[in-house]
């Protein structure tokens, strides 16, 4: 037995100590990294019937990565216009709301995290209440307000504003509030964690300096929450991008995010390696994106999730 | 002077905008939980109805949909907070070296998206259930366990953040002197960390039941033969949307208020009584009858608790006994005028078109006016028929008498009627 494993088991007992162990490899190993590398594999292989998994046809190919950017083989068209085009669009969606959303919750969490007062209890109480709601739910709360015969277009008609209700839906504004609408809680939360241990006083010295409002935020504030920032933003874009409810119903009928495409392939399709190799380029591309914004702004890895 | 006040405002402009985005759509979809139309909708208001939550009473798939979303909840609970507190000791006692890479890997199943863990999880245990050479019906594919597995991946993660933060408060000396004093390491870990962790353990458990109801994602690849609640409403949404969603809706929002409202209460309390015991004497201290602050004193959570829980009392109370059967059936005579106005009208109108364009084409065609004002005396005996032409001329939407404002034909007959609601009201 290695020295470290004696070691620990010295210092846990034989008997808690291979509990833990075994429950930290099966999530580690049996549930996050096997289905992972897994899922990676399958995205792979050709989409054979059962009996043929595993026979001589079940080689590796690149068809489904082909798939996604050339399209179908003989297909009239060079590159898979459609599915890429969403796949873009999603993706720029995606960046859009999370800066809607870091515009929106910035003022907020500063706000909070630097009044005091009982009121504040109140209103962090009023943030939460809305996030214990169902994702479902609070999709088909936005869907009755942004429906054609729906409240807002009731006022907006009765103010004169449109003559005949405008199509939110179809024009993607349901969708983009809704998915801002879901995360809200998880850019508010880590931007007020750091603030509210920014030191007060930093803020009076800038101030007596004759530092204007704008610049205490630029010089001051947004430098010492940046971990807080990226930290939401990563969670809202990452989650935003991956977002199924939302788009399922709040999305016009002509426009797709990429995920329904995956859930398509698998529901639909029962093309599994296709949607396996579809979810395989959503993760790594998000992946890489925050990655390389991580970089742009030297943020490191260990700041997110605090 | 003047420029802090300004700033005040627009602080609180900008606060009344904030919470109304968050909590209009929740107040308005509350709403529509009581108002009769088919469509839910808060405007024009018709009538005061409970039948929607009757409906969703009998909703076979909502309630077996809450049963299935309690059972998966209750795996997940158990086996996200177990994994999470091993991920978290662990996380204290892992090889400096390995420790950012261990971090790294427990805390990934946060950003991945919610379809990627659902698909990997799926693909991994359909491979592990062919390896072991099973049936397509096994237990490894079974809709339950894949959904428990799933939700956990994910949720343990929270569990483990949540636990973290406890643990790093914790003495380790307190593990050593039990041992010291002879106890073994179960004994040390259930009635030394065990105790300190519990609080931690509890909000854990009831972030990863409230993570675990509400998942849509990673649960819409695995659950197989046990759809969840999330699952049906979502299937509900998506097909067509009546008000006992929103009644439903409307359940949850009270019960989360409910419990908000009572966390903080309970909270505040404790800071009360904490509050009377420092500023009570040594003598009342001693005797033990010192005075408790009331449940209702100074604490603002449970007089709002309270009043909010009458209000449910009445509500429930009149809703009993309230019948909106008249308030329906007058809505719907109204319409009905309205409506009958409405086709006087449009066929007054193309009663003049056709009018015009006979003066047009008189000497062209002479059987053609009479062609078109033949079936309109026999319209005029029944109503629908007169209807038909109207419904054929907007797309064919199965517009019928009743119901004139169905989601259905929100093409065509849905902006027709629109501004006569809004006169109605």
């Amino acid at each position: 037995m290695p020295q470290f494993l004696k070691e620990y088991f010295n210092r846990n007992g034989i008997g808690l100590g291979s509990v833990m162990l075994g429950l930290v490899l099966f999530w580690t190993v049996g549930l996050i990294i096997m289905p992972q590398l897994s899922m990676l594999d399958f995205s792979f292989r050709p989409n054979l019937p059962p009996p043929e998994i595993g026979g001589p046809k079940d080689l590796y190919t690149l068809e489904n990565y082909k798939y996604l950017i050339f399209g179908p083989e003989g297909g009239s068209q060079d590159y898979n216009a459609v599915d890429l085009r969403v796949f873009y669009r999603t993706l720029i969606a995606a960046v859009l709301v999370t800066i809607f959303n870091l515009m929106l919750c910035y003022p907020i969490a500063y706000y909070l995290a630097q009044t005091k007062g009982n009121h504040i209890r109140v209103l962090a109480l009023m943030l939460i209440i809305p996030y214990w709601i169902n994702e479902i739910l609070r999709a088909f709360a936005l869907r009755i307000i942004f429906g054609e015969t729906g409240i807002l277009n009731n006022v907006l008609v009765g103010m004169g504003v449109f003559d005949t209700p405008f199509d939110f839906i179809r024009n993607d504004i349901a969708l983009y509030a809704g998915l801002g609408y879901a995360y809200i809680l998880l850019m508010i939360f880590p931007i007020y964690n750091v603030i509210e241990s920014l030191d007060r006083n930093q803020i009076e010295a800038a101030r007596d300096m004759g530092a204007s409002w704008p610049r205490i935020h630029w010089r001051v504030v947004i430098p010492y929450a940046k971990p807080g920032i990226s930290s939401g933003c990563t969670m809202v874009f990452m989650l935003s991008a991956g977002a199924l409810a939302a788009p399922q119903i709040l999305g016009g009928p002509s426009s797709l995010w990429f995920t329904q495409l995956i859930y398509q392939q698998f529901n639909d399709n029962s093309d599994w390696p296709q949607g396996a190799a579809y979810a395989v380029v959503l993760l790594v591309t998000c992946i890489l994106l925050v990655l390389a914004l991580m970089r742009l702004f030297k943020v490191n890895m260990g700041d997110i999730g605090k | 002077m003047k420029n802090f006040s300004l700033m005040r405002i627009s602080i609180w402009v900008y606060l009344a905008l904030f919470f109304s985005y968050l909590l209009g759509p929740l107040v308005i979809m509350s709403v529509t939980a009581f108002n009769s139309p088919g469509f839910p909708r808060a405007a024009p208001w018709e009538c005061l109805t409970f039948e929607w939550f009757s409906a969703l009473f009998q909703d076979e798939r909502i309630l077996n949909g809450i049963k299935n979303s309690i059972l998966v909840g209750v795996g997940t609970v158990t086996l996200s907070v177990s994994m999470g507190l091993a991920g978290a000791l662990m996380l204290t006692q892992i090889w400096p070296k390995l420790r950012a890479t261990y971090y790294t890997i427990i805390i990934a199943p946060i950003l991945i998206p919610g379809v990627v863990i659902g698909i990997s999880t799926l693909v991994f245990w359909d491979r592990v259930n062919r390896m072991f050479g099973l049936d397509a019906d096994s237990f490894l594919s079974n809709g339950l366990f894949l959904t428990i597995i799933g939700q956990s991946t994910f949720i343990a993660s929270y569990c483990m953040l949540v636990l973290v933060a406890r643990l790093q408060r914790y003495d380790t000396g307190l593990t050593e002197a039990a041992l010291d004093l002879g106890a073994t390491h179960a004994q040390a870990f259930r009635k030394v960390l065990l105790p300190f962790m519990r609080p931690a353990i509890a909000s854990a458990a009831v972030l990863a039941f409230l993570a675990s109801f509400e998942n849509y994602n990673t649960t819409t690849f695995t659950f197989g033969e046990y759809p969840t609640l999330t699952i049906e409403l979502a299937q509900k949404v998506r097909y067509g949307i009546t008000p006992a969603i929103s009644a439903l809706a409307f359940i949850i929002v009270l019960l989360t208020v409910f419990a908000a409202l009572f966390n903080e209460a309970h909270i505040r309390r404790k800071e009360l009584v904490a509050a009377a015991r420092k500023s009570a004497t040594v003598e009342e201290l001693g005797s033990g009858n010192f005075r408790l602050p009331g449940f209702l004193s100074s604490n603002t959570a449970a007089v709002v608790l309270v009043v909010v829980a009458m209000m449910t009392i009445a509500v429930v109370g009149s809703a009993t006994v309230y019948s909106p059967q008249q308030c329906i059936a007058d809505v719907k005579e109204q319409k009905r005028m309205e409506t009958e106005v409405r086709i006087q009208e449009l066929r007054q109108r193309r009663a003049d078109e056709a009018a015009r364009r006979a003066a047009e084409q008189a000497d062209q065609a002479e059987q053609e006016p009479a062609v078109e004002a033949a079936p309109k005396p026999s319209n005029n005996s029944g109503f629908g028929g007169v209807f038909a032409p109207g419904a054929l001329q907007d797309d064919g939407a199965d517009a019928s008498e009743e119901e004139p404002e169905k989601p259905g034909n929100d093409s065509g007959f849905g902006s027709v009627f629109d501004p006569n609601a809004l006169q109605s009201e």
